[in-house]
């Protein structure tokens, strides 16, 4: 057997772990159709530590 | 002549007279009447009408009552014929409620929980399973036989119309909701979960391990979550414990080895015993308390000088690696057990939660420092974790600023969250948390259960405002938008919302009474073990309500954004004349509920309720009432409690400042989340960074949300676009099992070398790394 030749993992996605206001952090496949919108509505918070910095010690 | 009805079910079955003439004399006596004749006689008037409309066909159900209807009211029999009316449509209620439950659980036994989003409603069940099918079997039975039976008409009302939710409404005739529990106290002279006893542990991994038993016992008695308020804690007297053991056996060893003792694990039992005795101390991972020395001296009566304290050294050293090495061990299965145990009613993991990071003691320290070292590694593949949510407890003086005992261990907190979401962090010093808080009384120390619930002011019983044996009893939250919507102005939006907080104190106080009936038996651990404050007190067959008092009755909320969109035109993320308004309406919330604490001696809170199964709930109905109302009802989900809105663009700095005084307002529960959009990891200067921000703006407990992917096929874990960075390979594309190979992966063509597995060994040697900032 030409263990070269083998491939693994064929058909298996990427597990998306995500957590959304919840008490509960998991892939999607449990949330609910409301958590699942959220989830895809929601955008990052921009951190710039130097703007951080400054800010809290001003 | 009539000769046969047609039933509701489609039977044919005879005509009978007697039964009409009983259903209005039934009807005519909820008035005061008495005429049995009168009834017979109106009966045939009806028979006679119904012949006449249908000649000789089977008459069905609906007409026959119709014709009575009609016959009664052109009879001038007016308040008969109400109560007949009322009474029918009372019976085509329950009737229809019986279809819709019907329907329900066809729904629950045929569709997929792809295709039902009532099985997904609770996220933590599988609802594909039998057990998790079978607890939402008996979840939905319960809820309408309460609607129907047991909740008041105006709060059944108020729950179906959306004008506010009853949380948790299929326990309401059963329990409570959460407690943290006090592991130090349960665990002193041992205890029992129902068939016999567990003694006190005493090793570091039998505490873990009854940590997990305790949690999932209690777990049975409750429907929501349990915390250990005091982690840290609790566990380092196990640590303690371990030590002197392993310092004890690493002796003998010693003795054996190096001074030629053929008896050596008696003689060594013997002489640790007698030192103990003499100084009146143990052995302890810190060293330094005399003890050491008082064994050297002890030994110098049979061995040489030099002997002694290499004895006494390899001891040390030895038990110093094991008890590493066994608090590793005990973290790992702690974290592998609260994600694996599916010991809850309907096949669900406990929601546990921790709270850990203010105990300097060195037995403590290791405990929280291998806790997170395991939540870090992962579980068998390298997963991340999902229990139990831990809360790392920030306190100045003790782990926030270089030189505080704890600060490498608040540093490593971040490192690991940064990583694996967990842990959160709670503020202590945040001033509505600092004012309970009194040094060296962990029970003062303000916790949070994992999903944001707070339990520590104590309006019944102001000597004890402590967090162990206390939790929430039952919380009911108000839809904010549908009163705006509405009101549409200010001022009757105030008026509205009253008359929405009467509602839910009168609910709450209502759903109390049931829960102060129940008696300790029916709660075998957690009143029957003592878990709940003062439960220690009662006997089995006591009603329970006295103590209860000690726990919170909350009232909740929703869609502050939405609400204020409603009114103001924007919400408080984008306007400062809508944040004025927002804290307005929280602050008019919470002196409501301060009232009624006053008024009743109970504790009465406001929480920024989690809301999983709610958030798209409210705002359905609303759509179906109000239209498709922009920023409004357009989305799927109504706005967690304060939050900005999700999609809302706004900086980590000023979503923590415009949410941090929300949190002073919710006595009951907060959190505010940041989302980041990168790995953390590659930037651990900036996630520390909103950590302290969150600190310095008086947030209670806060926690930032960034995406984990992980590969199951090399095990990767991080950020993954299009491809996975470690083995390069597509989503579901298959990759070269060489290439694995390479990667040292597979080595024998199976998963024992996929993934991290934590090394014990090598954890212990960790030396702590150089932060490097390396900026995207």
């Amino acid at each position: 057997m030409e263990n070269k030749e083998i491939l693994i993992g064929e058909g298996v996605g990427f597990e998306r772990i995500r957590r959304i206001t919840g008490y509960l952090v998991g892939t999607l496949d449990r949330f609910n159709n409301a958590k699942r919108a959220e989830v895809l509505d929601r955008v990052g918070h921009e951190t710039d530590s130097h703007v951080l910095e400054d800010k809290h010690t001003a | 002549m009539i000769q046969q009805i047609v039933k509701r079910d489609g039977r044919i079955v005879p005509f009978e007279m007697d039964k009409i003439a009983n259903a209005i004399f039934g009807a005519a006596k909820a008035s005061g009447g008495q005429d049995y004749q009168m009834a017979l006689a109106l009966a045939e008037q009806v028979e006679k009408m119904l012949e006449n409309a249908a000649g000789n066909d089977a008459p069905t159900i609906e007409q026959i009552q119709d014709t009575v209807e009609k016959v009664l009211i052109e009879s001038g029999h007016a308040r008969t014929a109400k109560n007949y009316i009322l009474y029918r449509n009372e019976r085509t209620r329950m009737r229809e409620m019986n279809t819709r439950l019907m329907k329900v659980y066809e729904d629950l036994t045929f569709q997929s929980s792809l295709e039902n989003d009532v099985k997904r409603e609770n996220a933590n069940i599988d609802g594909d399973t039998a057990m998790g099918t079978m607890l939402k079997y008996g979840s939905e039975g319960a809820k309408q036989f309460y609607e129907m039976f047991i909740l008041d008409a105006a709060h059944a009302e108020a729950h179906r119309a959306g004008d506010i939710h009853i949380h948790d409404l299929d326990f309401l005739t059963l329990t409570t909701t959460c407690c943290q529990i006090d592991l130090l106290r349960l665990f002193e002279g041992g205890f029992s979960t129902g068939h016999g006893f567990l003694r006190e542990p005493n090793d570091i991994r039998s505490y873990a391990a009854l940590a997990c038993i305790a949690i999932q016992s209690n777990q049975n008695d409750q429907h929501g979550g349990q915390s250990v308020p005091n982690f840290d804690y609790a566990m380092a007297p196990g640590v303690r414990k371990t030590f002197r053991k392993l310092f004890r056996s690493n002796l003998a060893k010693a003795l054996a080895v190096f001074g030629a003792d053929e008896n050596s694990e008696v003689d060594a039992d013997a002489l640790t015993r007698r030192v103990e005795r003499e100084t009146g101390t143990w052995v302890c991972l810190a060293g330094g308390n005399g003890y050491d020395e008082a064994v050297t001296a002890a030994l110098t009566e049979t061995l040489d000088e030099q002997t002694a304290r290499r004895c006494v050294r390899f001891a040390r050293k030895y038990a110093d690696q094991e008890t590493r090495g066994a608090t590793y061990q005990a973290m790992e299965a702690l974290v592998h057990n609260l994600n694996t145990m599916h010991s809850r009613a309907g096949a669900q993991i406990p929601f546990s939660s921790l709270n850990y990071g203010t105990d300097t003691s060195p037995e403590g320290r290791l405990v929280i420092e291998q806790l997170l070292h395991a939540t870090e590694a992962g579980l068998g593949n390298g997963e991340t974790p999902i229990f139990p949510i831990q809360i790392f407890k920030v306190k100045e003086g003790v782990n926030y600023n270089e030189g505080e005992p704890n600060y490498d261990l608040f540093k490593l907190a971040c490192l690991v969250s940064a990583k694996r979401m967990f842990p959160n962090f709670s503020f202590l010093d945040a001033p509505f948390n600092k004012r309970y808080y009194k040094p060296g009384h962990p029970e003062t120390e303000a916790a949070y259960m994992g999903c944001r619930t707070r339990v520590i002011g104590n309006v019944y019983d102001p000597a004890r405002e402590i967090v162990n044996g206390r939790g929430n009893l039952s919380f009911t939250s108000i839809n904010l938008p549908r009163i705006a919507l509405n009101t549409g102005k200010v001022d009757e939006f105030y008026r509205e919302l009253d008359r929405k907080i009467d509602l839910v104190i009168e609910q709450l106080l209502k759903r109390f009474d049931i829960q102060s009936q129940k008696k300790v038996r029916n709660y075998p651990f957690l009143m029957g073990e003592g878990i709940w404050l003062d439960a220690d007190k009662l006997s089995p067959d006591d009603t329970v309500g006295e103590v209860l008092r000690h726990g919170t009755l909350t009232c909740g909320f929703i869609g502050l954004a939405e609400c204020l969109k409603v009114l103001t035109g924007k919400h408080h993320g984008e306007s400062d004349e809508a944040q004025k308004l927002g804290l307005a309406i929280i602050s008019h919330m919470r002196a409501r509920m301060d009232e009624a604490a006053a008024q009743y001696k109970l504790n009465f809170s406001l929480i920024a309720t989690p809301a999983e199964g709610l958030s798209g709930r409210f705002v359905k109905l609303d759509r179906t009432r109000f239209g498709e109302i922009s920023g409004v009802t357009d989305r799927a989900y109504y706005t967690n409690s304060f939050h900005v809105p999700v999609y809302y663009p706004i900086s980590a700095f000023d979503k923590i400042t415009r949410e941090a005084p929300y949190h002073a307002l919710t006595n009951g529960g907060h959190i505010s989340y940041i989302e980041l959009d990168g790995d953390p990891t590659q930037n651990l200067e900036a996630f520390e960074t909103i950590v302290r921000a969150m600190k310095e703006a008086g947030i209670g407990y806060g926690a930032i949300n960034h995406p984990i992917d992980r590969d199951p096929v090399c095990g990767y874990t991080g950020i993954i676009g299009e491809t996975c960075p470690r083995c390069g390979r597509r989503e579901g594309e298959g990759v070269p099992l060489s290439k694995l190979q390479k990667l040292g992966l597979y080595k024998h063509l199976n998963s024992t070398t996929l993934g991290y597995h934590g090394d014990p060994a090598e954890e212990s040697d960790r030396q702590p790394n150089e932060l490097k900032i390396v900026k995207k």
